[in-house]
């Protein structure tokens, strides 16, 4: 037997289980991304608005005590808490978390792609699928940290405060703000994974992904007023938000769009992210 | 030293131009600019090809108004300013990214002479980009305008000047915001960040104060633009008027800022150093 | 400062809190000079400072009298050829070369012609117009050395250039730096890989975690080296069993057994011939598991040479 065989022992140790394997991705992630100083500080900014909401939450249910001390006694709380209340906050909620995607999204893939870094993952027992979860996983702890888990911590505060039958009365609240939250962090998390592996340079991504908000939102626009049409409201991402999140907080307000429409441009988005990553991560390299 | 260096930087800046233009202009990577830069075009011959096909009279005056707001409030502040953060950005840092920039700063070319040349390599890849997507899309204008009325507009209506005016003001903004972005590009590690700052601070500018309104590029491009744009939606009323800065002082204040920030620039290249292990 | 010479005084760089190289005192006469070390030791930081894509946190560096922070000056007559493996998109070999005269201020015919007897001296003209992102490790190589080498510099510094390169190619490429040495060039290397060093340099400059711990001729060093025997560390079932019958071999000048009880240490002055003498001595009982050189690294040169491994300076 040749020596160099003897001398080689395989890797014989217990293995993670496969479902948690993707795991390993964000745990390394977040040590790196805690490090940056701006980073840490962004993300305990984005506890702030919900305090400020956890005080009028507090405010609106103390409002008896408030009034009889400013002999208002049997006026209504200026504030209702209520659907709109917690749309209000999603709408607090929901740029930061953009902010935070615009940050940290555009790194997650684009750094493995431009180093090619790619197979080191694939060689392994580690699928593609693995790996799109794993970079997502990044994303989608840190995004619900800052918008649902509060959110309905929240809700929870105002369940216990106004007690009775409020929580059973508004417990479609919740499904809002979870479902509500949700849909957001998938989406931004999807485009910035997408435009992370199709750009390859994460400042190119980040600005890639600011324009697709705000640029599409602008092009929009200007479809409306030149071709004197209304779906160009269809590519403005923060409208098609805005619709849906009405429609699962129950809000009647009429936009130009309809929540199917608003609905499909999502999943076409989903889809068409899902896509590129699909094309994009392969363990085989093409050289042009 | 030579004695006459400034045929040695002419000959320098010119090889530079050869090697980056060719790099914006036909990069499959740079199609994204050219689709910011048309887009408005390919939406305006739509409407003129429409329009033709329907038999419908154009309405010069409306159409002009459109334009106008589509220029100032989508060409300027989200296509020229992302065009130009896209190919600026990418001068230097694009290319540290690359771990390509040594081969540049192992020439026996000053760092200086390397700035404007990139610099200026920027402003052309992105005035010629951006002024014929302007031109294209004036051209849709007047395509579908009876031929007498467009070329009394043009010649005596005052046409011809509103024409130069937009694609003079579209070249200034590619001046402009590319000496922003390039300076950004030396100061932050993730220029996205500014920027995004800068894209917000330019989007509030209506609703500033008149003083605020001038430190930024959009107030004297808008100051630029031949026909005035009316501000629409849920928070025009918040919108501060202000007196527009007149050519002759919008035009060399724009050179100006963005002289100085390309002398900024200047003195950080000169101590850039090639490390792409941290980028 | 010399003009004829490349000079480093008191050069430290600090990468924040990383130190790069320290306090290094540096005279460079023409010729072939190898930069000698370990991963991390400092040649490139070293070479990085002298062509000015970095600039020391402490000291002065001259390259013929001109200072590194004056590129329009230094790299009249300064080529250099990185280890970075990347190039410009989309360009072919020729472009690359061609373009990167034109910065000299060159006019068009002029380039074209360096750019072709550039090319021509690496071997490189049938894939002149390739685009270099179809080329092999190799080529990339050569491309880059032609690069460097196309302005015709006076001084050649070169960080890691026989990387990749085929043997046929390296003997050619060797002979190559050998005529620019001659022709009164100063020619820099820098590798990891001692006896590389050794067939090419005139001069060598030993550097460890960024310090310099050797310089001189070649001859002096290899002769220190030669003073140690090598040390071959044999794995085995019975190491005790083995360190017997290797007592009898007249090459063998040392043995003793492994601390962890399961291999032997040995060392020898002529390594070549215990190999031979070994696969006799190896006789049923004796379960051989490896053998394998401990100390032809340039650590070990290190310890030698200096009496520290290199690593802890």
């Amino acid at each position: 037997m040749a020596v160099y065989k003897r001398s080689y022992r395989g890797y014989a140790g217990p293995l993670t289980e496969e479902w948690s394997r993707f795991a390993i991705i964000p745990r390394y992630a977040y040590r790196g991304l805690f490090q940056s100083k701006i980073m840490t500080a962004f993300f305990v900014l984005c506890f702030v608005a919900p305090l400020v909401f956890l005080f009028l939450i507090y405010f609106a249910n103390s409002w008896g005590r408030i009034a009889a001390i400013i002999n208002e006694r049997g006026s209504a709380s200026p504030i209702g808490i209520n659907g709109e209340f917690f749309i209000a906050y999603l709408g607090f909620q929901c740029p930061l978390a953009f902010i935070l995607t615009a940050f940290i999204g555009p790194g997650l893939i684009s750094g493995d792609l431009a180093n090619r870094a790619l197979t080191l993952y694939l060689a392994r027992p580690f699928s593609r699928t693995e790996y799109v979860i794993g970079k997502m996983s990044v994303l989608l702890v840190l995004l619900s940290l800052i918008t649902w888990v509060p959110g309905l911590i929240l809700f929870s505060v105002q369940a216990a405060l106004a007690g009775g039958g409020w929580l059973s009365q508004n417990l479609w609240i919740a499904w809002g703000i979870f479902a509500g939250s949700w849909i957001w962090i998938l989406v931004i998390s999807l485009l910035a994974l997408a435009l992370s592996a199709w750009v390859k340079w994460r400042i190119a991504a980040g600005a890639l992904l600011l324009a697709i908000f705000f640029v599409a939102a602008g092009f929009g626009e200007a479809i409306n007023a030149v071709l004197d049409v209304r779906w160009g409201k269809l590519i403005n991402l923060g409208y098609v938000f805005t619709i849906i999140w009405h429609s699962l907080f129950r809000l009647r307000d009429s936009f130009e769009i309809s929540p199917a429409s608003a609905w499909v441009m999502l999943a076409l988005i989903c889809g068409a992210c899902l896509a590129l990553l699909s094309r994009k991560l392969r363990a085989i390299e093409v050289v042009r | 030293m030579n004695p006459r260096p400034w045929n040695l930087w002419r000959a320098q800046v010119e090889a530079i131009l050869r090697l980056e233009i060719r790099k914006t202009l036909l990069a499959r990577r740079g199609l994204w600019i050219y689709l910011l830069a048309f887009a408005p075009a390919v939406l305006l011959w739509i409407h003129a090809g429409l329009n033709l096909r329907h038999g419908r009279v154009c309405d010069l005056g409306k159409d002009s108004l459109i334009f106008a707001a589509m220029f100032q409030f989508f060409y300027l502040r989200l296509a020229i300013f992302f065009g130009c953060v896209g190919v600026f950005m990418n001068l230097f840092r694009g290319e540290m990214l690359e771990k390509s920039l040594h081969y540049y700063l192992l020439a026996p070319v000053r760092r200086e002479v390397l700035l404007v040349g990139k610099y200026l390599s920027g402003v052309i890849a992105t005035s010629a980009i951006f002024c014929s997507g302007t031109a294209l899309a004036l051209a849709a204008l007047f395509v579908h305008v009876p031929r007498a009325a467009a070329e009394h507009y043009l010649f005596a209506g005052g046409g011809l000047g509103h024409v130069l005016g937009y694609l003079g003001t579209a070249a200034l903004a590619c001046v402009g915001y590319g000496g922003v972005f390039l300076v950004m590009s030396f100061l932050f590690r993730n220029p996205i960040i500014p920027a995004a700052l800068v894209l917000v601070w330019e989007s509030m500018n209506p609703f500033l104060p008149s003083l605020l309104k001038k430190i930024s590029v959009i107030f004297y491009l808008q100051s630029l633009c031949p026909v005035p744009a009316p501000i629409h939606g849920d928070w025009s009323f918040l919108a501060v008027v202000t007196e527009p800065a007149p050519a002759y002082l919008a035009v060399p204040g724009l050179l100006l800022v963005t002289f100085a920030g390309l002398l900024l620039a200047a003195r950080k290249v000169r101590r850039l150093e090639i490390n792409y292990g941290t980028e | 400062m010399s003009e004829r010479e490349i000079v480093f005084e008191n050069v430290s760089k600090f990468y924040g809190e990383v130190l790069g190289v320290n306090r290094v005192n540096l005279t460079i006469p023409p010729g072939i000079t190898g930069l000698v070390g370990p991963n991390g030791s400092g040649k490139t930081t070293l070479m990085n400072l002298m062509t000015g894509l970095l600039r020391p946190s402490r000291g002065r560096i001259s390259v013929l009298g001109v200072a590194p922070d004056q590129p329009e000056l230094l790299f009249r007559f300064l080529g250099y050829c990185t280890q970075f493996d990347s190039f410009p998109r989309g360009m072919t070999g020729y472009q690359f070369v061609y373009s990167y005269l034109r910065l000299h201020g060159k006019p068009d015919k002029e380039s074209a012609e360096m750019a072709w007897h550039a090319l021509e001296r690496v071997k490189l003209t049938d894939a002149a117009h390739r685009k270099i992102a179809a080329y092999s490790k190799g080529m990339r190589q050569r491309i880059k050395l032609a690069q460097a080498l196309s302005p015709c510099p006076l001084v050649l510094v070169l960080d890691e250039p026989l990387n990749g390169l085929d043997p046929l190619v390296r003997a050619e490429t060797i002979a190559l730096f050998r005529a620019l040495a001659e022709e009164g060039q100063h020619v820099i290397i820098s590798s990891h890989i001692l006896h590389e060093v050794d067939a090419i340099s005139d001069q060598v400059i030993l550097l460890s975690s960024g310090y310099v711990v050797a310089e001189g001729q070649i001859h002096g060093v290899r002769t220190e080296v030669e003073d140690h025997p090598m040390q071959i560390l044999i794995r085995c079932s019975k190491p005790a069993h083995l360190a017997s019958r290797i007592f009898d071999l007249d090459t063998v000048v040392e043995a003793r057994v492994h601390n962890d009880g399961k291999g032997l240490l040995v060392r020898t002055r002529e390594p070549e011939r215990f190999y031979l003498m070994l696969n006799r001595l190896v006789v049923d009982g004796i379960d051989l598991e490896s053998v394998a050189p401990a100390d032809d690294d340039v650590h070990s040169v290190y310890e030698y040479l200096i009496g520290t491994d290199g690593g802890s300076i």
